[in-house]
């Protein structure tokens, strides 16, 4: 009996079905994929730090090592298996050429090891250890990932020539958020390069049994050991691991809870709506004596049935989208034997999304229980009155025309069964304002102000090159005398020695200048403007322990110099890592001259760039446009190609949603529509009210949507934006765009999948609905 | 006498192939202004049928209808709806309201799609057609708050918000007792001396005993026509008998 149920249903619900199913099949899928990545990437990490023999726990050194006491206390202490310490030498991007590209715009700390000898190896693609020959290069995996280099390429380091032979992947620094990276070169290689850059100890250890490894942390420290330096454990290395596409199924996950949420709110406002029709039917069946949960199961069936299709589908779909989703997984960590489980894993969330379905329509059908018989039978529907829609009134109405206070009216009167839409709708809202609200802010001008980059128009940089201040003294003076250069500034970065807390000393690299011309934000403090201030980048501040009011002390001719911290700023620049004071200086070498400028008129800046790179041969000018693209263009164009995919995705539910909204509001309502016909309307007006009932929840729904998004969505780009550098965050919004243009848009869907839906209405034949 | 509505030879069918049956088959039917008719017949005889046909509700397979001298079968759908909405007046057996609004604005709203700008007229008339069948006090009510009796006045009340030229009542008695049925009857001949047609769809021998002239029908065909003088109030069961006499007559 429930196929015939079933199949009849399904004949007579065609779209809706199809549209349920579609959700549903979505986010099985979504799940199914989250379930396949997360059992694969884990497979994959572990896989990876097996081979590699990670080690358990690693503290970085920058000074003097005393390698004897080190050994000992390995020795000595027994839950210690393995005790090594590598060399890394640390090189300046700007030493590192490889093919055509120099890494001195790298915001990783690059730098070259050789073969470690009994763990920590560092492995090629096919997850064997490497034995680099003399004049090979093994390259970092996220190189090859961003195109940058090739097998076969040349590579130039600090004047020495390689030939790139391989990529590697590094169970520690592989992931992008592991701000070193380690390039492998021989022996005989590494020992002529060691000049060329500062040295850095990992100090390793494998322990034999890794719950012991709290205990060997306590040890370790209170030995009172080599510690200058970050100390990283084995569950942090596996947690950078997995971060990167973690974060990429959390997104899944995210999605496919909307997706479930959304397939949730189908299946809800079309329950309800056949609940409200087959009221009398249900009554009837009660009165005959049928338990609620006989006539439960007469329409969860056919949820069950739907749910079920929509499962296996989604669950055959998440195969073709595996290899593109895994290929990243591949890549960086290598094939993962756990290819059952991962099948196991993906059938559970298929059947957990099944199950929140089954329970999602018992939970609706639930309404059941509160149908009286009598009332059902007599009235033929639920006699609850909403109160709110009560003062809203035909005869005291002078606001709307009379079909769209009808269609108004009918949303203020069924509130539950438009809440449905609504909610919908306000999600759409959000996921089409959030990423573009995003992508606006991050390519605004100002943002560029709270990345460490202040607003002018071209850029000339000198480095690599000898003579660097006299030849930024040339470039100044014809600055000076050029009418169409409004203004300048010329910015010298120096590295200075500057004292640790513990009495060590470090360099720091300092920008040098009038930092008041073209300022950046500042999140705490302001701009250094005397010569004992200096101003520290975010991550700086942070590494060196630093607030504003702070003092630090510079170690310059073997003379110190107490500076005092007076700003805070948000850089993504050199690795984040600089700082800002105004202080003269004759010491110490350039690194290198940055000379900003303003034009009178920006228009003129192509023609001022050529001119002043033909003049000056030895200088990369560009214009701060390019800068900026260089610097964020892909992570720009990346949440450009999102939020243009989020308002594609939305404007899809949108239509959708509204589309089977509508037809099922019609289907249901032929009775009333039947009624305003014999009553004189026409169709149009009809369809007017229709209409006019999607455009008033979607006008609510753009409201609470654009106001969530302003608010919550800030919040969340916000945390998304911390993870780039900058410190604090407000939505630049694009006012045409976001109150304009996208609310046509939604506006021009609703409208389109509105009309659609109702083009039923004609068809619906007065005496049909209406004769006895 | 000016003929209000001419329906000549209408066709109109349901059903496809070997299902297909004429609900009304070749039936032709003339009101004049002022009059008050009924049709009478047994269930299927095709009733109903006629009374949307002739209204414009549905649309005809065969003839054709005139309305106050225009030939609606030449019309448009919408144009059928404008002449529905500003000329006719309709009344359901069962209450054909929105659920959403109160009786009030149930009776204004057809009259409210074209003069909103009228709304205090429109709200004055109401409340008079209310006092007037007896409901002034249930104009904030909401239709699930009201008896049969009180919904079907209401219904008259909408029917003649537009002055309209003609009344149409399918089995407008059907689901009142007798006392409200008769109080319904009542406002219907009041209304009628006033120079509205009425055209009443029953198959209740004193309902149709009350209006002037009965046609019966049979089988999809107007097999027999009673014609009765307006009723004056004293006379029901001699006509009932008249009517009785007629139906065993043809056999309906």
């Amino acid at each position: 009996m429930y196929y015939r149920i079933i199949r009849n249903d399904l004949a007579k619900s065609k779209l809706i079905s199809l549209t349920t199913l579609i959700f549903i099949a979505a986010a099985a899928m979504l799940v199914s994929l989250a379930a396949v990545l997360i059992v694969n990437l884990s497979g994959a990490i572990d896989q990876l730090m097996t081979q590699a023999k990670t080690p358990h726990f690693m503290q970085m050194h920058s000074g003097a090592m005393d390698k004897d006491r080190l050994a000992a206390f390995a020795q000595q202490n027994s839950t210690v298996d393995e005790f090594q310490t590598l060399e890394f030498l640390n090189m300046d991007g700007a030493q590192i050429v490889i093919g055509k590209s120099s890494l001195a715009g790298s915001v990783q700390d690059n730098g070259f090891s050789t073969q470690s000898g009994t763990f920590d190896y560092l492995l090629d693609l096919e997850g064997e250890v490497i034995h680099a020959s003399d004049g090979e290069l093994y390259v970092p995996i996220s190189y090859m990932k961003d195109g940058m280099a090739q097998v076969g390429d040349k590579a130039v380091v600090s004047g020495k020539e390689f030939t790139v032979a391989g990529f590697l992947r590094d169970s520690q620094m592989n992931s992008l958020l592991a701000s070193s990276k380690r390039f492998l070169v021989s022996e005989h290689d590494y020992t002529e390069l060691k000049n060329s850059g500062s040295i850095e100890y990992l100090i390793e250890f494998r322990l034999k049994d890794l719950s012991e490894l709290g205990a060997f942390e306590t040890a370790y420290t209170s030995a009172g050991l080599e510690a200058n330096g970050p100390t990283i454990t084995y569950s942090l290395f596996k947690m950078m691991n997995a971060m990167s596409d973690g974060l990429m199924i959390a997104i899944i996950l995210l999605v496919s809870a909307l997706v479930v949420a959304i397939a949730f709110m189908c299946i809800r406002f079309t329950l309800l709506a056949k609940i409200e029709d087959d009221y009398r039917e249900i009554g009837v069946m009660k009165a005959l004596g049928l338990r609620v949960s006989d006539i439960k199961k007469i329409y969860l069936a056919k949820y069950a049935a739907i749910a079920a299709a929509g499962c296996m589908l989604g669950f055959a779909l998440s195969f073709v989208f595996r290899g593109m989703l895994l290929e990243n997984i591949r890549l960086y960590m290598g094939e993962s034997n756990n290819s059952f489980a991962a099948l196991l894993f993906g059938i559970i969330g298929v059947l957990l999304v099944f199950l929140a379905i089954v329970a999602n329509v018992s939970g609706v059908l639930r309404r059941f229980r509160k149908i009286s018989p009598t009332e059902a039978i007599c009235f033929g529907s639920s006699q609850e009155k909403s109160a709110g829609a009560k003062y809203f009134r035909l005869s005291t109405n002078r606001l709307f025309s009379t079909n769209i206070f009808l269609g108004v009216k009918d949303v203020l009167a069924r509130k539950r069964l438009y809440v449905t839409m609504l909610l919908v709708l306000v999600i759409s809202t959000f996921i089409i304002m959030v990423p573009q609200n995003l992508h606006n802010t991050i390519s605004s001008k100002s943002f560029s102000t709270y990345m460490g980059i202040g607003s002018s128009d071209l850029r000339i940089d000198i480095q690599q090159t000898d003579r660097i201040a006299e030849k930024a003294v040339e470039i100044a003076k014809v600055m000076e005398s050029d009418k169409s250069i409004s203004q300048y500034v010329v910015l010298t970065t120096k590295t200075f020695k500057a004292k640790t807390e513990n009495g060590s000393e470090e360099r720091l690299k300092i920008e040098l200048g009038d930092h008041s011309i073209f300022p950046v934000a500042y999140s705490k403090g302001r701009a250094p403007a005397a010569e004992d201030e200096i101003a520290l980048s975010a991550i700086n501040a942070d590494e060196w322990g630093k607030k504003v009011g702070d003092g630090i002390t510079l170690v310059i001719d073997g003379k110190d110099r107490k500076l005092t911290v007076c700003g805070i700023y948000s850089d993504v620049t050199n690795g984040g890592k600089t700082a800002k004071a105004v202080f003269t200086d004759n010491s110490s070498d350039i690194m290198w001259s940055i000379i900003s400028a303003k034009l009178s008129d920006k228009s003129h800046a192509p023609g001022k760039i050529s001119e002043y790179a033909n003049r000056f041969d030895y200088a990369k000018v560009t214009s701060i446009d390019e800068y900026i693209k260089q610097i964020f263009g892909s992570t720009i164009s990346s949440v450009g190609k999102a939020s243009f995919a989020a308002i594609v995705i939305a404007l899809i539910i949108t239509i959708l949603v509204t589309l089977l909204f509508m037809k099922m509001l019609v289907a249901k309502n032929g009775y009333s529509i039947a009624v305003m016909k014999a009553l004189g309307f026409t169709n149009s007006d009809i369809k007017a009210q229709y209409v006019s009932r999607s455009v008033f929840v979607l006008i609510v729904g753009i409201v609470l949507g654009t106001l969530l998004a302003n608010t919550l969505g800030e919040v969340l780009a916000g945390a998304v934006i911390a993870s780039f550098g900058a410190s604090s965050f407000h939505f630049v919004v694009n006012p045409v765009s976001a109150y304009l243009l996208c609310p046509l848009m939604m506006i021009c869907s609703v409208l389109i999948a509105a009309h659609t839906g109702i083009s039923g209405v004609g068809q619906i034949k007065i005496s049909g609905n209406i004769k006895e | 006498m000016k003929k209000i509505i001419i329906g000549d030879n209408i066709v109109k069918s349901f059903g496809e192939g070997d299902e297909k049956h004429n609900a009304l088959d070749g039936v032709s039917i003339q009101i004049d202004e002022g009059e008050f008719v009924s049709v009478m017949g047994p269930s299927g005889s095709g009733k109903s049928t006629l009374m949307f046909a002739l209204s414009g509700m549905d649309g005809l397979d065969g003839g054709r209808v005139a309305f106050d001298g225009r030939d609606l079968t030449a019309l448009k759908e919408n144009e059928y709806a404008d002449i529905r909405r500003t000329s006719m007046g309709f009344i359901f057996q069962q209450p054909t309201f929105l659920k959403n609004l109160n009786i009030l604005d149930n009776i204004m709203l057809p009259s409210m799609r074209d003069n909103r700008k009228n709304v205090a007229e429109i709200t004055e008339r109401a409340r008079a057609l209310m006092k007037r069948v007896g409901i002034a006090e249930l104009e904030q009510r909401d239709i699930t708050q009201v008896s049969g009796g009180q919904l079907q006045r209401a219904g008259i009340c909408r029917a003649l918000m537009s002055y309209p030229q003609i009344i149409f009542g399918d089995e407008p008695t059907g689901a009142l007792n007798s006392k409200s049925a008769e109080e319904i009857m009542d406002i219907l001949s009041e209304i009628n001396s006033e120079g509205t047609s009425v055209m009443l769809v029953t198959h209740d021998a004193k309902i149709a005993a009350r209006t002037e002239r009965i046609m019966f029908m049979r089988d999809g065909k107007i097999v027999s026509e009673l014609l009765l003088q307006k009723f004056s109030g004293t006379d029901i069961d001699d006509r009932m008998k008249r009517v009785a006499a007629r139906m065993r007559e043809i056999g309906v």
